[in-house]
């Protein structure tokens, strides 16, 4: 029997073969491309068991996905085999709030799980860009964060108990649903951020956190990023942890008017507080950030409301994808798209950064995470124009090389998927990087959890399938 | 899926025929915000019937992908409800490259059963159905035709052979306003258009009689009438929809209050489409009270009935429906729209509550008590 037709047994007619959906499942949001020889989509935690031991016994690759909104090829099957579209897995099991506890499967969208929780009062904090698409499974496989890790810490802080389904196809689960838990190796830790190369997530017990009282918004503009950057390390400095601390530099902001004329945004490079808590607290943290940013900063201003800081965190979190609004010959393209340096290091990446787009000659837009030193580089060339494709490769190569120098990480959010497997080896060091191979065999031995990612697998595993 | 013999012999020639303009492919950086609101594909969950998806089969038809029964399904799922277009964070416009990409298949004898159906059907009567009966069947004075007008209703295939009370109730009102009908008004071609056909037959005929009665203004109760007279006819005339028109005449419909409460279903159309989001809403709270659905106005979600979708995926299009419904607020009397389209497929779909026109509401308004 063919391997199409033993999937059907198992998911009946969410299996395929058919080349139009192999195309559609062959990349994600990144450039990174590989066709699987099969898509499934499998609706329970058994399926999943039952493709993945399937996969085993007949050696075929696994490539675990939620919505393909990664931006490192994470869920690209690039040796081909089997996609697993978990998207479908889509349901929140349980509300345990007493236990500050909910039960969700993989493919749960962050803003429904957010949705759901704000009328009784709670948040799952991890907010990246994407969270009116990218499923839990994502972020938890990618350790994915976004705008308030700077106070919030990162998916790896939320997560209390993963059910993960094995590379021979047995179902294990990792954690416990108490806050704390001193038993053993950190299995839940090990399975975050392991980008479907140990094994599949199909469920995640996660710790939700009470909605702040009060939130606002202060607005700062400065003459140069890099005085921003210096605005950054002083508010830091100054014993303020801000909720949430945004950089826009100025073709950022030019793009997000473009996008919304009636934003409130000033001209320069722009930075943006957020603080929350109670009324008072916040009250006083935006006063104390205003009087840190006052003596360089061309404006600082206050947003009027929630509904003001909410149409501005709206068109941040899209901003990325929003270049060709400025010029639709240009495509943003993501690449060196997510470096990170510890945050005092802040205004040496961003010289560099602009160093290296003039040596390039490729306009970028630079906005991110600044308070945890996570900056975004957005990079848009003419895509069809073949030497604007080269110089692209070049700079973000540069821009990944001096986030190492800096002492930073290559990816700070997005995952290293196949884009930046080459860097993993320079920026964690041999002897890191024998332990994660150590893993990855004892875990995965004949190699067929997402190969191909992390740099990690390139001496064994089944040998290419399909187009991959 | 049809497929000429000697197309079949010959190939395709996806590549020299596909004529989708590149940049609005490029456009797409498949971040997959599309993906969250595309209403097909929340129905089929597979990554190609999402907006995202078919922006990459358009784009590998043209690099030779052969077009199998899965190409054509990919891309005639999409409603072509335009919700992807005005979510997209970088500005493209998904609905015209599907629409780009079936035009370029058809060109080449490929199509579904139900593409060809249109066509068919319009070719042999004028109008989507297939009807060989009088078009103008519900109208009971011919005197009302006139020579020549300032202003004519376009009535739509749907009003005219479905709903003809309803076609009727508009003109008893219009023709107040000296509005005329034109004498052989055929099918507008939006459902050719849409599901990748030429209709520039049927686009001629209209406008011959559009400048022979020397109307300056053509104005139409139907959603996707006033897209296609919008978009695909040349601009020599005025194009009003009946909300807009009745919105602008409130003063003197001398309308009285009805007790009743109704939520209002934005037709992709003629929110998303055509930017008319305030007029409908106007004349309802000039008659009753207004409870919005969950999702409105811009972020309306599609009723399933468009972009050929009914005629070819029908329980894909009812399922579609069924989501919209969930959208209802509770405690209201009825849904009122202002596209035929949209109302067949909500009443169909078991609404379990009234699904009325505007002009429904407008004439039990008008109606002494």
């Amino acid at each position: 029997m063919d391997i199409i037709e033993k999937l059907r047994d198992i998911v009946g007619e969410r299996a395929s073969a058919a080349p139009a959906e192999r195309l559609c499942y062959s990349s994600d949001a990144s450039m990174v491309s590989g066709t699987p020889d099969y898509v499934v989509r499998p609706l329970s935690t058994a399926e999943v068991s039952d493709v993945v031991g399937l996969a085993a016994a007949e050696g075929v690759p696994v490539t675990a996905r939620g919505a393909g909104t990664g931006l490192a090829g994470g869920a690209v099957a690039v040796r081909g085999g089997i996609v697993l579209d978990l998207s479908g897995m889509n349901r929140i099991l349980e509300m345990d709030l007493a236990n500050l506890a909910v039960v969700v499967e993989p493919g749960v969208v962050q803003a429904r799980l957010n949705e759901t929780l704000k009328p009784h009062g709670f948040f799952f904090p991890p907010d990246p860009g994407s969270a009116a698409f990218c499923t839990i499974g994502g972020l938890i496989a990618n350790n994915g964060s976004g705008m308030r890790s700077v106070k919030y810490g990162t998916t790896r802080n939320y997560v209390l108990d993963l059910e993960v389904v094995l590379a021979d196809g047995s179902v294990v689960r990792t954690g416990s649903r108490t806050l704390k838990a001193a038993a053993g190796y950190d299995l839940t830790r090990l399975f975050i951020g392991s980008e479907g190369t140990l094994g599949v997530i199909t469920g995640a017990v996660l710790r939700v956190m009470p909605l702040p009282k009060a939130r606002r918004l202060v607005i700062a503009s400065f003459s140069s990023a890099e005085e921003a950057g210096q605005a950054v390390a002083a508010t830091f400095a100054a014993g303020i942890v801000p909720s949430a601390c945004e950089i826009l530099d100025r073709t950022t902001v030019a793009v997000l008017r473009r996008c919304d004329p009636s934003l409130r945004l000033p001209d320069g490079d722009v930075l943006l507080f957020e603080v929350d808590g109670s009324e008072g607290a916040v009250a006083e943290a935006a006063a104390e950030i205003a009087a840190v940013c006052s003596p360089t900063a061309s404006s600082v201003m206050t947003a009027s409301g929630e509904k003001e800081m909410e149409e501005i965190w709206a068109a941040r979190r899209l901003v990325g994808a929003a270049v060709s609004r400025l010029d639709p010959t240009k495509s943003r393209i993501y690449v060196g798209e997510d470096v990170g340096v510890p945050i005092k290091e802040i205004p040496a990446l961003i010289r560099e950064v602009a160093e290296i787009s003039e040596r390039f000659r490729l306009p970028a837009m630079k906005y991110g995470h600044i308070g945890d030193g996570n900056l975004h580089v957005a990079l848009f060339i003419d895509v069809l124009d073949a030497r604007e494709w080269a110089r692209l490769e070049g700079a973000a190569d540069a821009i990944h090389r001096a986030a190492i120098r800096l002492g930073g990480t290559v990816s700070s959010e997005h995952g290293i998927g196949a884009a930046r497997a080459e860097y993993m080896a320079e920026q964690l060091g041999e002897g890191a990087i024998s332990v994660m191979r150590a893993i990855k065999r004892a875990l995965d031995p004949k190699g067929i959890m997402n190969p191909g990612k992390l740099g990690l697998d390139d001496d064994y595993g089944p040998p290419s399938g399909g187009e991959g | 899926m049809r497929m000429s013999e000697e197309r079949r012999e010959a190939g395709i020639r996806a590549k020299d025929e596909m004529k989708i303009d590149s940049r609005s492919i490029e456009l797409c950086v498949r971040c997959g915000t599309c993906r969250s609101v595309c209403p097909a594909f929340e129905v089929l969950g597979w990554e190609s019937r999402n907006t995202r998806g078919r922006i990459m089969v358009a784009k590998a038809l043209r690099e030779g992908l052969a077009p199998d029964t899965n190409v054509l399904d990919s891309l005639n799922t999409c409603t072509t409800c335009g919700i992807c277009a005005a979510k997209c964070p970088a500005g493209a416009n998904p609905p015209m490259i599907v629409q780009s990409a079936r035009k370029g298949l058809v060109s080449q004898g490929i199509m579904t059963e139900a593409q060809a159906g249109f066509r068919e059907k319009v070719a042999g009567s004028g109008n989507t159905f297939g009807e060989l009966g009088d078009r103008l069947g519900w109208l009971s004075d011919p005197g009302a035709i006139k020579e020549k007008a300032d202003s004519v209703y376009f009535v739509g295939c749907l009003d005219s052979y479905r709903y003809p009370e309803v076609a009727a109730k508009t003109f008893e009102i219009l023709r107040r306003f000296g509005v005329a009908l034109l004498p052989d008004e055929q099918c507008c071609g939006s459902p050719l258009i849409r599901t990748g056909s030429d209709a520039g037959e049927l686009i001629d005929k209209n406008l011959r009689q559009i400048r022979d009665m020397g109307a300056k203004t053509v104005i139409t109760g139907c959603a996707g009438c006033l897209s296609a007279l919008k978009k695909e006819y040349p601009p020599e005339f005025d194009v009003v929809s009946v909300p807009e028109f009745l919105a602008g005449h409130l003063a003197e419909l001398e309308l009285r209050r009805l007790d009743l409460t109704v939520t209002y279903h934005d037709p992709c159309h003629l929110g998303r489409g055509s930017g008319i989001y305030d007029p409908p809403r106007e004349v309802i709270r000039a008659i009753c009270d207004l409870v919005e659905m969950k999702a409105n106005r811009e972020n309306a979600r599609c009723c399933g009935g468009g972009g050929g979708v009914r005629a070819g995926y029908p329980d894909l299009s009812l399922d579609i429906a069924r989501r919209r419904l969930l959208d209802v607020p509770d405690g209201v009397d009825a849904i009122v729209s202002c596209c035929p389209l949209c109302i067949r497929n909500l009443r169909d779909s078991g609404a379990g509550i009234e699904v009325i026109d505007l002009i429904d509401l407008v004439a039990m308004a008008i109606d002494p008590a």
